[in-house]
């Protein structure tokens, strides 16, 4: 009796967790500030860390775990704080343009999305046999791709762009957790690209609103031993 | 020894790249990269013609060497040395033009030899997932290589190439996320392991392989410049330095060629099959369709060139989707190389009238000659004229195609007429003339060194097909299973 409690629990606190990750993206895809997009981004991390953390106490998968501490670090708190570290160096708070589509055609397009790839998950797994919460967590997670790439469309700024990126790419983290874990070490090394992607993209951003030479200044590392004398 | 093939490969990376970031001379960060890429052009080379293929490294198998792998290996070998050649001249008068600021010159060298690195890596990746992180990371380095020039218009060309790219890259995750989901429910072990899954491809659910295949395809068609996801292109090529507009041709956007051919493989002896040569084709036919278009009003040099790449990109979708793989590896070579020396030619072209522009080209023949025969055979070969190696490779595709419709190979000749009259009709434009005013620039003789290996071995392929290459295609035909 208390194991079948226990999984209706958890099914439904991953089912609520999984409507806040959605809220969150209707945020990002409207939100105008930009110190609030980066903390809805943390804060959407944080909840897919949560889901993987309740996954794992369901299915005792240590990678699953190591999937909630590695999302909760580095998406919860080291990029986040990347962004916000190079907004402050380009002086810009706010991202008010759109094109192509205006929030609230955003967010109707983002509902017909959703259902949408409801149906078509429908279809396509109508061979394998799977659980409701399944469905729902397949559902969500290919969504938030969606509306990810819907983002990089609408938004004008590139440093909005890459929180569209991120969602995009924490879409496909969703994806993951309910398809099947990959093994640890290609986690980890998609985490680490994911990084790398995020610093030069944000780099690039910075140098749109700078001079080329500031540009080239923080881009290069060589470059400061150069301007410091000292030529290693 | 010679069978730690990626070992050694990784070996010789490092210490090229210790070799660069020690080095206060410019001069020999170019060398150290000219021998970097020269060892990895001869291991490949002698791996291809003694080594027993396929090779397996680590316990998990994550990395392999196949015939295609080190066949790739061995083109982003060639292309990366002559590329590195070309690079000690070009370098010196970008540096002398202003246009490049010396201090970025380790910043450039250090991402070369870390691109090259990465494309090995890319192509001994066994494991799907792994070929998709360094293909990632190839695009990267690469943004790194557009921007590293003083002008503002690379900072958006190159995020516009990370954009596409990289957003196109998660529905390939996606899709390889599916692929990991299918083989637990059709094999006996969970992998994204390209052998494994080859070896039980048939026991995958068709549903889901078919679906994987589309979410695959997306990203690695962004990444190689397949319509409609080619918008990132010809900005990228045209505003790169000319010695990575090669290396973005010839060797990093093939790769999304090469990962589309290696999930291609798993559909064959699958029910998918059918679809997914038909979809091939589709892609193949809107690729050349959209580039003929774009290239009847094209002004720029580079961007022409660019967009015929997307023209060639679509013949190897058509040789892919018909089964003529031979003959589809085959282009990829000769396509590198063709494209190699038109990028090269260019590259001289803009220091002659620090423009890519058909209106500021003129009198080409007398000041820039060797340019200009570059131009010419380049693009006699890009429009796949006889005795030039791109004339079989398309000959045999085309003629494979009639089999199939002939009324899509009408069409496609129809827009290969219109790409190819484009093309010549442009370098036709370029060689006007006019009263000079311009003094002649004097082209170092490495740029010079890199443009004449091309020429000499275009025109050696195109007049023969070694015996010895011919039975590397078939060998990587049959690891297919094709």
């Amino acid at each position: 009796m208390n194991a079948v409690m226990n999984v209706v629990l958890f099914e439904g606190l991953v089912k609520l967790f999984l409507v806040v990750v959605v809220v969150s993206t209707a945020f990002i895809l409207t939100g105008k500030d930009l110190l609030a997009l980066f903390r809805t981004y943390a804060l959407q991390s944080v909840f897919i860390a949560a889901v993987a953390f309740i996954l794992f106490l369901q299915e005792r998968n240590m990678i699953l775990l190591y999937t909630a501490m590695l999302t909760l670090v580095s998406k919860g708190i080291i990029i986040p704080k990347l962004l916000q570290k190079v907004q402050k160096s380009m002086n810009v708070r706010r991202d008010i343009e759109f094109h192509y589509l205006q929030p609230s055609g955003s967010i109707f397009l983002s509902i017909i999305l959703l259902l949408v790839v409801h149906l078509i998950f429908l279809k396509i797994m109508r061979d394998v046999t799977t659980s409701s919460l399944f469905h729902t967590g397949l559902v969500v997670g290919v969504s938030l791709t969606f509306i990810g790439m819907l983002i990089i469309f609408s938004r004008r700024k590139i440093i909005s762009k890459i929180v569209g990126y991120l969602t995009m790419e924490n879409g496909a983290v969703l994806f993951s957790l309910f398809m099947g874990e990959l093994p640890l070490l290609i986690e980890v090394l998609v985490l680490m690209d994911l990084m790398v992607l995020v610093l030069v993209a944000a780099m690039l951003a910075f140098g749109m609103d700078s001079s080329i030479e500031d540009f080239h200044y923080k881009l290069n590392p060589f470059r400061r031993w150069f301007k410091g004398g000292k030529e290693v | 020894m010679i069978e730690n093939i990626i070992i050694i490969a990784v070996i010789i990376a490092a210490i090229a790249l210790i070799a660069v970031i020690a080095s206060r001379s410019i001069r020999i960060m170019n060398a150290s990269t000219i021998i970097h890429s020269f060892a990895t052009m001869v291991l490949a080379g002698y791996a291809l013609s003694t080594v027993k293929l396929p090779l397996f490294f680590l316990k998990n198998r994550y990395f392999f060497l196949d015939a295609l792998g080190i066949y790739e290996i061995f083109i982003t070998g060639c292309i990366f040395f002559l590329a590195a050649i070309y690079a000690k001249g070009y370098m010196h008068s970008l540096i002398k033009a202003g246009e490049l600021d010396p201090k970025n010159a380790k910043l450039f060298y250090v991402v070369f030899n870390l691109l090259l690195l990465s494309v090995v890596l890319a192509f001994s990746a066994n494991n799907l997932a792994l070929l998709w992180i360094f293909v990632e990371l190839t695009t990267v380095l690469s943004a790194i290589l557009i921007v590293v020039l003083n002008a503002k218009e690379n900072i958006t060309a190159a995020i516009k190439y990370v954009f596409i790219t990289s957003t196109a890259m998660i529905f390939s995750f996606m899709g390889l996320i599916l692929l990991f989901f299918s083989s637990r429910q059709g094999l006996e072990e969970a992998t994204l392991n390209w052998d494994m899954l080859l070896q039980g491809a048939q026991q995958l659910p068709p549903q889901l392989l078919l679906f994987s295949f589309v979410l695959i395809f997306v990203g690695f068609a962004a990444k190689s410049g397949v319509a409609p996801f080619h918008t990132w292109l010809p900005a990228a090529y045209s505003k790169a330095p000319s010695d990575v507009s090669v290396l973005l041709s010839g060797s990093v956007s093939m790769i999304g060629v090469y990962a589309i051919l290696r999930i291609y493989s798993l559909t064959a002896h699958t029910v998918v099959h059918p679809f997914a040569s038909k979809f091939l084709l589709a892609f193949g036919v809107l690729s050349i369709g959209i580039a003929a278009l774009s290239m009847l009003v094209r002004t720029n040099v580079k961007k022409i060139i660019a967009f015929s790449s997307i023209e060639h990109v679509g013949i190897m979708l058509l040789g892919m989707g018909i089964g003529n793989i031979v003959w589809m590896v085959y282009h990829l070579l000769a396509h590198a190389l063709a494209k190699a020396l038109l990028f090269f030619s260019a590259g001289i072209i803009h220091r002659q009238y620090q423009s890519n522009k058909i209106e500021a080209i003129y009198n080409l023949f007398e000041l820039q000659p060797f340019a200009s025969w570059g131009l010419i055979i380049g693009s006699a070969a890009v429009i796949g004229m006889p005795l030039l190696p791109l004339f079989i490779s398309k000959f045999f595709i085309l003629a494979d195609l009639a089999n199939v419709s002939l009324l899509l190979l009408l069409a496609v000749l129809v827009l290969l007429l219109i790409a190819s009259g484009s093309f010549a009709w442009f370098m036709i434009q370029m060689m006007q003339i006019k009263e000079n005013v311009l003094p002649k620039y004097r082209a170092p003789a490495s740029m010079k060194m890199a443009l004449f290996i091309l020429i000499a071995l275009l025109l050696a392929l195109g007049l023969y097909v070694p015996d010895k290459l011919y039975a590397i295609l078939e060998k990587i035909v049959v690891q297919l299973g094709l």
